[in-house]
């Protein structure tokens, strides 16, 4: 599988379900085990574009797959827009749930850079958080996405620039 | 049909253990370059306390936040700490703290006088300069200071001190006393729809205004208040851990242990209520448990405002709702003449 | 026995890296290329203002929480780690009357069983030492831990668990508080009585009061038991080096009381123990007080290896404090302008199955009672009583949350049986500054009235016609 663009393999039991490949075998440890069932969000992930419980998903299930944690957001040079905007928004406190969260959030942006307080709250309605109340988060989502689509709209005046240069 | 609501609730919380001794001690160092470490033993649960104490300590010694590493909850390294609880981190860790800063800052001061040609007494901290006080032109460097002192001198701006809230113990037959140092008030408003045919509540917005003396970080105050209406929303609504006849229990989950999401939390508009308390460090007092203190009782009291019934036990499930809803319908039927 | 699933290789592109197939006495993590993040901290306008009070600074924590770098507990290894779990009892009442732990221990991957009989001093607690590390004999909650075992992995130490065979002897069991405080009830705490902790808060003459009245009004409230739900689970390490000195690492809130804990159970000098507190995932009370600390402790020092025990969600529910349930009962007499003249309370706390931070509970619930009113005339007793369920302890406001659903409620029913307008009884009762608490207590810095019209104000609070 891809792991946050980089091929991974290992040799696991049957039952070993994605979190704890994650977690016990790349040492990959921003997901994080809540409840083991799915029923917390805690241990979210994104495969092939979807925000998934990984607790829930088999290694083997991932095979052949685009994985992306928390770890895989940020680059060398800068974080990643949503990791700013919470950051700056006082939208985590305690962080537990930051990391699952935060790739609902991605999942969301990467679908929609223009989501209604509603399609936010829908987005994040498989994460439980206890500290926050979702209040500052459901702004930093909306701040990230503003933040975004800046980004697209000058890569686009960009690209136009360049192909109407002489 | 969805009935509107609204009620209030208001409420007093006090700081500290009851009566008890719950001290907190502090270190703060300044090093050679007028940055700072501070030493506490608390503990992060994730509040955002280091952070707090950490700008009483910039405040302190006029500093900058990020001017201040905060190092924590180290049994060999850190001096004791009660902990993390009672919503005691930001008065009493934070008086602490303040004292041991001061302490530090008069370390400084002493060396700073003669540096400046004037007494002690006529110094002050600020903007990461000690100054004269009234006369700021004539100021040095805070790393110079720290420098000369720890370097040349051989004297290190270091600061301990501990800090205890003044109580008076109750009497055993009639509680009389003084059991807390400082209390802090809220009020907290919601309004609610409540659905008249299933029994379901939506919570749509709380307003809440709540006391902390002096806000230390006003985004940290509204993390707290947004997350106990959170606690108190599910506290009025939703959750509750069962038992069988023979004690065993029948939710240990989260599936059948509802805990409220993204999707249940009303609009909240927090207001930071004007205060200071002068026993407390920069005027402030805390916050962290008294969010989730009046929120169920709004909520409580917005039901019986939407459709006239009173719930007495919580949780307000939509079946207690409708039972209680069904219920004032077969009373007033009964009183119809015929 | 185990079918190896492999993972295919794709034929474009060269595997970055092997990993080593994890050994099965020695879970070593592989050795992995760093992931990135930027190196220059990039730092918000507001933590650079050396007015530091007032600040919306961003917190210190904040970048490590979103790049999922904070390291809580259950993501600490060590090299020779084992895992431990404890065997809880599933009977709300009972006497053990034999534990066989042989199957366990002959297990491969098992290293050590623990029961309670090895703790040397099998209790504690931050008021009462009522609580067992590991129940001995008697079992007074479901959820009550009577093994501990440690093992290479967390799946041999679940399955090993199972193997543990323990006899018991069923007792009577009571649930309901209220029942509870009867004589003939059966005992918790045998022989004491169920109800272990009392309190009074008395002022003025309450019989006057309440002759002064025009209207009385009576209302019994109640609330559930609530479960604290951190997103992380409480979870430790223990280990010991070669001088002796024990080192655990811990989601507890209160490190200085938790080594004094250590020290107790485990008979140890305070400088022979170091507590370190990890960063937490959410404590609201739940985590004030040691739990399995010494269990892995004692498991620690008999395999010579770190030990790690992470609750399971369920263990949550069953195994950790949670918040007492109340029934509250309030009279409480009215001038007919909306005065409270008097004001008489009684508190039953259910305490479950140890005192925990019950006591405290007790005394705030009770002092919190009345409301922020100034009332004359105030008799607030409170009782907390042992149950066999879960042990009720600290949790967000210590009471206050369930006597201010009690007290507002019946608030508004005053208001609306006299007609007055809920905002307006408030502000004629409320506190001012100077005001006298029930216990009295001359109160400063007083903003219950600002409080109050803030919200108003903010919420739109217009009195109906």
């Amino acid at each position: 599988m891809i792991v946050n663009g980089q091929v991974r393999g290992a040799s696991v039991p049957p039952e070993t379900t994605l979190l704890q490949l994650l977690r016990d075998n790349f040492n990959l440890t921003g997901a994080k085990l809540g409840c083991d069932v799915g029923d917390c969000g805690a241990c979210t992930v994104i495969v092939d574009g979807q925000a998934v419980n990984s607790c829930l998903m088999l290694a083997g299930q991932a095979e052949g797959r685009q994985i992306l944690t928390i770890e895989g957001l940020a680059s060398r040079e800068r974080l990643h827009p949503i990791q700013t905007a919470f950051e700056n928004s006082g939208a985590l406190q305690c962080g537990f749930c930051g990391p699952g969260v935060l790739l609902s959030a991605k999942a969301l942006l990467d679908e929609n850079l223009n989501p209604s307080t509603q399609e936010i709250r829908d987005a994040l309605s498989g994460n439980l958080c206890r500290c926050t109340g979702y209040t500052k988060m459901i702004e930093a989502v909306q701040d990230a996405a503003r933040l975004l689509r800046e980004e697209s709209r000058t890569q686009l005046t960009h690209a136009r620039t360049e192909a109407t240069a002489p | 049909m969805k009935r509107r609501g609204r009620g209030i609730a208001c409420m007093w919380y006090p700081i500290g253990f009851t009566v008890d001794a719950n001290a907190s001690a502090a270190t703060v160092k300044v090093n050679e370059d007028g940055t700072a470490t501070v030493l506490t033993g608390t503990v992060e649960t994730g509040q955002g306390s280091l952070t707090v104490l950490g700008q009483i300590a910039a405040e302190a010694l006029g500093i900058a936040t990020d001017d201040v590493h905060v190092v924590s909850a180290d049994t060999d390294t850190t001096p004791m700490d009660t902990g993390a609880i009672a919503s005691r981190t930001t008065y009493v860790t934070g008086n602490a703290i303040w004292l041991a800063a001061e302490a530090a800052k008069a370390i400084l001061f002493e060396t700073a006088a003669p540096m400046l040609g004037v007494k002690v007494s006529q110094l002050e901290a600020r903007d990461r300069k000690i100054q004269v006080k009234s006369f700021p032109q004539r100021n040095v460097s805070i790393g110079e200071v720290a420098h000369r002192s720890q370097v040349v001198l051989g004297q290190p701006a270091i600061g301990s001190a501990s800090w205890n809230p003044p109580t008076v113990a109750m009497d055993p037959e009639t509680g009389q006393g003084k059991p807390f140092a400082t209390y802090v008030y809220a009020t907290q408003i919601a309004e609610v729809d409540v659905d008249d045919e299933t029994g379901e509540v939506e919570v749509l917005r709380i307003a809440a205004a709540h006391d902390c003396g002096t806000a230390i970080n006003p985004m940290l105050v509204e993390g707290q208040v947004e997350g106990g209406i959170s606690m108190g929303v599910g506290m009025a609504l939703h959750e509750e851990m069962l038992f069988d006849a023979n004690g065993r229990h029948i939710n240990p989950n989260l599936t059948n242990y509802i805990m409220p999401t993204s999707l249940d939390m009303p609009e909240i508009a927090v207001d930071i209520v004007q205060g200071f308390d002068p026993t407390g460090p920069f005027g402030a007092k805390g916050v962290g448990e008294p969010t989730a203190v009046p929120t169920a009782a709004a909520i409580l009291n917005a039901i019986h405002d939407a459709v006239g019934v009173r719930v007495t036990s919580l949780p307000a499930t939509a079946e207690k709702v409708l039972t209680a809803i069904k219920a004032k319908r077969a009373a007033e039927v009964k009183q119809i003449p015929a | 026995m185990n079918e190896h699933s492999r993972v295919l290789e794709r034929d474009e592109l060269e595997i970055a890296e092997t990993l080593r197939s994890p050994d099965v006495d020695l879970r070593l993590p592989a050795v992995l290329p760093r992931e990135p993040y930027p190196i220059e901290p990039l730092t918000p306008d507001a933590r650079q203002q050396t007015r530091a009070v007032g600040q919306r600074a961003t917190r210190s924590d904040a970048r490590l929480h979103g790049l999922g770098q904070t390291k809580y507990i259950d993501d600490l290894s060590f090299p020779g780690m084992l895992y431990a779990r404890i065997k809880r009892a599933g009977i709300a009442s009972a006497r053990i009357k034999r534990i066989d732990t042989s199957a366990a221990e002959a297990m491969p991957g098992v290293m050590a069983v623990l029961t309670g009989k090895e703790i040397p001093t099998n209790s504690f607690g931050p008021t009462f030492q009522d609580q067992p590390v590991l129940a001995d004999p008697i079992v007074r909650h479901a959820g009550d831990g009577v093994a501990a075992v440690a093992a290479v992995t967390e799946q041999i130490a679940n399955e090993a668990l199972a193997k543990i065979v323990v006899e018991y002897e069923p007792l009577p069991a009571v649930l309901d508080p209220v029942a509870a405080m009867r004589e003939d009830s059966p005992k918790v705490h045998a022989p004491n009585s169920n109800i272990y902790a009392t309190k009074v808060v008395r002022k003025g003459d309450i019989e006057k009061g309440f002759a002064e009245s025009d209207r009385i009004f009576e209302a019994r409230f109640s609330t559930q038991m609530i479960e604290h739900v951190s997103l992380e689970p409480h979870a430790a390490i223990a280990d010991w080096d070669a001088n002796g000195r024990l080192t655990i690492w811990a989601t507890i809130g209160r490190i200085t009381l938790a080594r004094a804990d250590m020290a107790r159970t485990l008979k140890l000098p305070m400088s022979r123990i170091r507590i370190i507190g990890t960063i937490v995932g959410g404590n609201f009370g739940g985590k004030n007080e040691i739990s399995q600390e010494p269990a892995l402790a004692l498991l620690s020092k008999k395999t010579g290896r770190p030990v790690k025990g992470v609750f399971t969600r369920g263990e949550e529910f069953t195994a950790t404090t949670t918040r007492h349930p109340i029934i509250m009962d309030y009279k409480t007499g009215v001038s007919n302008k909306g005065r409270i003249l008097a004001r008489q309370i009684r508190l039953v706390l259910d305490g479950g199955a140890y005192c925990s931070w019950s006591a405290t509970t007790l005394g705030k619930a009770c002092i919190l009672s009345p409301g922020p009113y100034k009332i004359d005339n105030v008799l607030a007793e409170a009782f907390v009583v042992y149950t066999n369920k879960t042990m009720t302890g600290a949790m967000r406001g210590f009471g206050a949350p369930q006597v201010c659903f009690a007290y507002e409620s019946q608030m508004d029913d005053i208001a609306k049986a006299l007609g007055i307008d809920p905002l307006e009884i408030r502000l004629l009762n409320a506190f001012d500054e100077g005001s006298s608490s029930p216990t009295g207590q001359v109160l400063h810095s007083v903003v219950v009235k600002e409080s109050l019209r803030k919200a108003a104000d903010r919420f739109g609070w217009e009195p109906r016609s």
